[in-house]
């Protein structure tokens, strides 16, 4: 994981040049990847500035179940749909959950002015250039990401039910996960 | 009746059970504290010893020694336990070898030496400048684009240099361009571009981006040095 | 000892590595580590690693650089820090090899020290304290700070270890140091007097310890130990009274606090005060069955009831104790089952026993099942966690392997692609460099050279003319000629005087040119030259690529091969190892549960002779032949000694005790 990160990120470039041809073919795999097919596989790492606070990289939250909430402006259920979080987010944050909202808007300015109109105890991310929304293949929003202790994407959410059961359930089975990292 | 006659006290008994079980328990911890030492300065055992203590030298482990593992009472499981540790440790330097060769193979690959160009990157103290993000540009054209969380930043300031980025350019003259975003003094936006020109020749090129404080101004100092 | 320490620890054994002045002028923030001056860039992305957290990362790229020399002024630097991240992945052997290769004479007497110390560790922890007791004396004056209170205690526990317990108490007699260091030296001094049988002068230090104020969760843990080392001290020495004083001061909810009820149990009814010895058992009593203290108190309730001549609560009391360890035998035997099905890791680790969680993680908490919840004493066992950790690091290396596995098929396309490129453009390489186009170039700027400077030493001033000069030139040079035929005469002198003066003013200006243009051609010339270096290096590169790249591309075509089969048989050997490593550690479990259930039917066959002498002296009663009350139990002096019955006391939960 460690050299496959590396590859992806200061790297990225040259080995784009020198591995062009070889990847191609890669590339067009995951694009003609059906967004179930996230599942059961490593979350793509990235590294996103917050609209408060510091900058979040998700590789430094392994040994821990994140939660990444996608969410613009223009989504009229996205703001349920972070508030409903936002009390889950209380509920578990001292077990040891993550919750990051990601923010997948144009304009810098109006994902900062909805981040401070909808405060939440969690950061709220901006992905200007949409580069996480892209890697994650979210089609719809809010779209809702569940990833384990191991940074493994195990469940996606379409939909705005945060409270819904089996919701709360998956969240306690990703923490129910019993190695504690230090 | 049932049972064997029974002639000894079961207070006497059971305390010196008790007695005998608890010293064993005391000097077991006693041995290495840490165990409950969370927050002890610097505790004793980096890694708790993957086998019981070799039977190989019974001198070392008295008999009455209470912190003797329960498999020393048994010398075959003893030894198989240490056989299949050694083993382990054998097959897990073969992984680390294996993976150094593996990284070297990547690096010989993707990066020959007479193209490879790296920029590394090293903060000292940081109190006047609190690091966000790195910018390059090689040639006019961005390299790369990296965001610093604040373990990347404390580890840079613990004395990490960053290898930031790795790539290739042939030989000739060329030019690096870094703009750094961060806080500056006062909490203030902070934004610094800084270049260098550099010939890449026929060895691997190295390029150290700076960021100091400078005490007298109060401000922070940018500077890429070119690692002849 | 807990991850977090250890990172400290290895923080502390890189930065210290670093030259003093570096962090002499550094300011005092506890935060910051002390910085170390980085003389390598290649060490400095090392330690950007280590200090990232990304310890596996840190110690591939130190053995790579190291490999390519990147790092020569760090040479023990490197040594020092892979020795302790060897350390820290349970390769004792080789972290050994790192450490000793630094105490040599040329090695800064710092960086010795060191290395003497962890190897100290590395023996104290493999259970050869004389060894580790040689490498301590090998330290030359004093550690740093941080690393002289945790040498004291190391070379303290080798001592009593070796039940050397007049040499520990030398050691830490006058010792001083931090107060958390001088915490634990006043416990070790007060257990090694007790050890040595001097209790009346290990009294004043432990209570010294036992009584401490502190916030702290770890000092409060060492005074409820140093109370409880105590308690059992006086216990042992049959001095009830100090020992009540001792083992009331240890807290009620604190991790020793069954023990201490149930000593304290002990201590009052050796005073004779049995219904107040009732009071810290029946509360002992409510908690959980899988503690041994508490399963004790399921025998010290009746027989304090019996004491106190309460026979049919006695008896009461015992058929309960026998139907709950029968119930709690009932629940070992299923979790031995469970563990021989084969599901102890599974239920242990969760679904993602290869997921990578870190390099320093512990099992800290056991899911909450009816089979696992007996496993929770051997969590405390550092044997069987060390084995745990074993196993993780196993399949956290194997999930790194298979990431490389899918590296390795790109970098096999990779070679193909660079293969297929060069078959592609060969053939017009190869026409090219069979044209010896870079000769017959070569040749012609020769000639051209031997023209100019035929010109130039010749004057010849018309050569570098304009194609009108030069025109005219030979136009004159013909009419000279056609002069020559001409009859003398007045008009033959008439035309050559206008062929000398047209020539002359032709020369005078070509004269007046020809510096310029001279220079204008050398330059060229020069030009031309720069072109054919250019050109040159193209071609020897060329000719070298022909016949190298083919070679390069083979090279690496082998290693990406070689690499990529040892990945496989690595991979598998991990596999295997993973299993037999499972088998191992399912046999520490079931037997800790063996024992377990042995100490169950021990105590349960306890309550049975009780209950049988109890329901004898009923029926005797019956019948007539009255005993004295408060005779339930024999009188203490009639008991044989303990040894004398070792069917009480399974060998295996007190190992070694005397």
């Amino acid at each position: 994981m460690q050299q496959q990160q590396r590859l992806e990120q200061g790297f990225g470039r040259s080995l784009a040049l020198l591995v062009a041809c070889t990847l191609c073919l890669a590339v067009a795999r995951a694009e003609a990847r059906a967004p179930a097919d996230m599942l059961s596989r490593p979350a793509p790492d990235f590294a996103l500035p917050a609209a408060a606070g510091s900058n979040v990289r998700l590789s430094e939250y392994l040994g821990q179940p994140v939660v990444l909430s996608f969410w613009s402006s223009r989504c009229g259920r996205c703001a349920a749909q972070l508030a409903a979080l936002d009390r889950l987010y209380a509920t578990y944050h001292s077990s040891g959950l993550v919750v990051f909202g990601v923010s997948v808007e144009d304009d810098p300015q109006r994902a900062l002015d909805y981040a401070h109109a909808h405060q939440t105890s969690f950061p709220l991310l901006l992905d200007g250039a949409k580069s996480v929304s892209r890697a994650f293949e979210i089609g719809v929003l809010p779209t809702t990401v569940l990833i384990d202790r191991g940074g493994v994407v195990r469940y996606m959410h379409s939909d705005d039910r945060p409270n819904d059961p089996s919701y709360v359930a998956q969240i306690r089975a990703l923490l129910d996960d019993r190695l504690i990292p230090p | 009746m049932n049972f064997p006659k029974a002639t000894h006290s079961p207070m006497n008994t059971m305390m010196h059970r008790l007695l005998r079980s608890l010293w064993p328990l005391l000097l077991a911890s006693l041995a290495v504290p840490a165990l409950a030492a969370d927050a002890a300065p610097a505790a004793p055992a980096a890694v708790p010893p993957p086998t019981a203590p070799a039977a190989a030298v019974p001198a070392t482990t008295p008999a009455g020694d209470a912190a003797a593992a329960p498999a020393t009472a048994d010398s075959d499981a003893g030894a198989a336990t240490r056989s299949l540790d050694e083993q382990i440790q054998g097959l897990k330097k073969d992984v680390v070898d294996l993976n150094k060769d593996l990284f070297m193979l990547e690096e010989d690959l993707l990066f020959p030496a007479n193209t490879q160009v790296a920029v590394f990157v090293s903060m000292d103290v940081g109190d006047f400048f609190a690091l966000d993000s790195i910018t390059l540009k090689i040639d006019n054209h961005d390299v790369s684009n990296y965001l610093y969380t604040p373990r990347e930043v404390s580890a840079l300031l613990k004395g990490g240099v960053q290898r930031l980025y790795v790539g290739n350019l042939k030989a000739g003259p060329h030019e690096l361009v870094a703009l750094f975003n961060g806080k500056g003094p006062h909490d203030r936006y902070y934004r610094r571009a800084d270049s260098i020109r550099f010939t890449k020749g026929v060895g691997a090129k190295y390029l150290e981006l700076k960021i100091t404080d400078y005490q007298r101004a109060q401000q922070p100092e940018f500077e890429i040095k070119d690692w002849d | 000892m807990s991850p977090r320490c250890s990172g400290v620890v290895l923080a502390l054994l890189v930065a210290l590595a670093a030259s003093p002045a570096a962090h002499a002028a550094r300011k005092s923030d506890p935060d910051k580590l002390p910085s170390i001056k980085v003389q390598d860039l290649h060490y400095g992305e090392v330690l950007f690693q280590f200090y990232s957290g990304e310890e596996f990362q840190a110690l591939t790229e130190l053995e790579a650089f190291s490999q390519w020399q990147r790092m020569p002024h760090h040479a023990h630097d490197a040594d020092l820090l892979a020795g302790g991240l060897y350390l820290e992945l349970g390769m004792h052997n080789e972290a050994g090899v790192r450490f000793a290769r630094l105490l040599t004479s040329d090695v800064p007497v710092g960086v010795r020290n060191r290395a003497w110390f962890y190897l100290a560790k590395i023996w104290y922890q493999r259970g050869y304290y004389d060894r580790a007791e040689d490498a301590i004396s090998h330290i030359e004056g004093q550690l740093p700070e941080e690393l002289e209170g945790e040498l004291v205690n190391l070379l303290v526990n080798a001592l009593m270890r070796q039940q050397r317990y007049d040499d520990a108490i030398a050691q830490l007699r006058g010792y001083h140091g931090s107060p958390v260091w001088m915490a634990y030296a006043g416990f070790n001094l007060g257990v090694a007097l007790v050890r040595a049988n001097r209790l009346a002068e290990a009294d004043p230090i432990l209570t010294r310890v036992g009584t401490l104020s502190s916030n702290s969760a770890e000092l409060l843990n060492l005074r409820d130990k140093a109370n409880l080392a105590l308690g059992f001290a006086y216990l042992q020495a049959d001095q009830a009274s100090p020992a009540r004083v001792a083992l009331e001061r240890v807290r009620l909810n604190g991790q020793y606090s069954s023990r201490a009820l149930l000593g304290d149990g002990w201590a009052r009814s050796s005073l004779g005060d049995y219904r107040g010895a009732l009071t810290p058992w029946l509360e002992l009593r409510k908690r959980s069955l899988l503690d041994p203290a508490v399963q004790e108190s399921f025998l010290a309730v009746p027989f304090a009831y019996a004491k106190l001549n309460a026979g049919e609560q006695a008896a009461e009391n015992y058929e309960t104790a026998l139907k709950s360890f029968a119930d709690e035998s009932d629940q070992l035997d299923g979790s031995i089952a469970h563990i021989h099905e084969g599901h102890m890791l599974d239920d242990l680790l969760g679904e993602d026993k290869d997921a990578r969680y870190g390099w320093n993680w512990q099992l800290k908490a056991l899911p909450d099942t009816p089979q696992s919840h007996f496993l929770y004493s051997i969590l405390a066992d550092n044997d069987f966690q060390a084995g745990l950790k074993n196993y993780r690091d196993m399949a956290f290396m194997a999930g790194t392997l298979r990431k490389w596995d899918d590296s390795m098929d790109a970098f096999a396309a990779m070679i193909d692609a660079r293969k297929r490129a060069y078959a592609e453009r060969l053939p017009k390489v190869e026409a090219l460099l069979e044209t010896n186009g870079l000769t017959r170039m070569r040749d012609a700027r020769a000639g051209v050279g031997a023209q100019l400077d035929a010109v130039e030493t010749g004057n010849d001033v018309a050569a570098l003319g304009t194609p009108e000069e030069r025109s005219q030139w030979a136009h004159i040079a013909q009419l000279e000629e056609q002069l020559q035929a001409m009859p003398p005469g007045l008009d033959r002198e008439e035309t050559r005087d206008k062929v000398r003066l047209l020539k002359g003013v032709l020369y005078w200006q070509l004269d007046a040119a020809f510096k310029g243009r001279s220079y204008q051609e050398q330059r060229a010339l020069r030009d031309i030259d720069d072109s054919l270096e250019e050109l040159q290096n193209r071609w020897v590169r060329l000719q070298q690529a022909r016949g190298s790249v083919l070679a390069n591309t083979e090279d690496f075509s082998g290693r990406i091969a070689a690499l990529a089969e040892r990945v496989r048989s690595t991979r598998e050997r991990l596999s295997q190892a993973s299993e037999q490593q499972n088998q191992y550690l399912e046999g520490v479990a079931e037997s800790e549960l063996q024992a377990q259930k042995q100490r169950l039917d021990a105590y349960a066959l306890q309550a049975r002779f009780a209950l049988a002498d109890i329901y004898d002296r009923a029926a005797d009663d019956t019948n007539g032949n009255a005993k004295p009350a408060g005779a339930a139990a024999p009188a203490p002096e009639q008991a044989p000694a303990p040894e004398q019955a070792p069917s009480q006391t399974p060998a295996t939960t007190v190992p070694g005790a005397k």
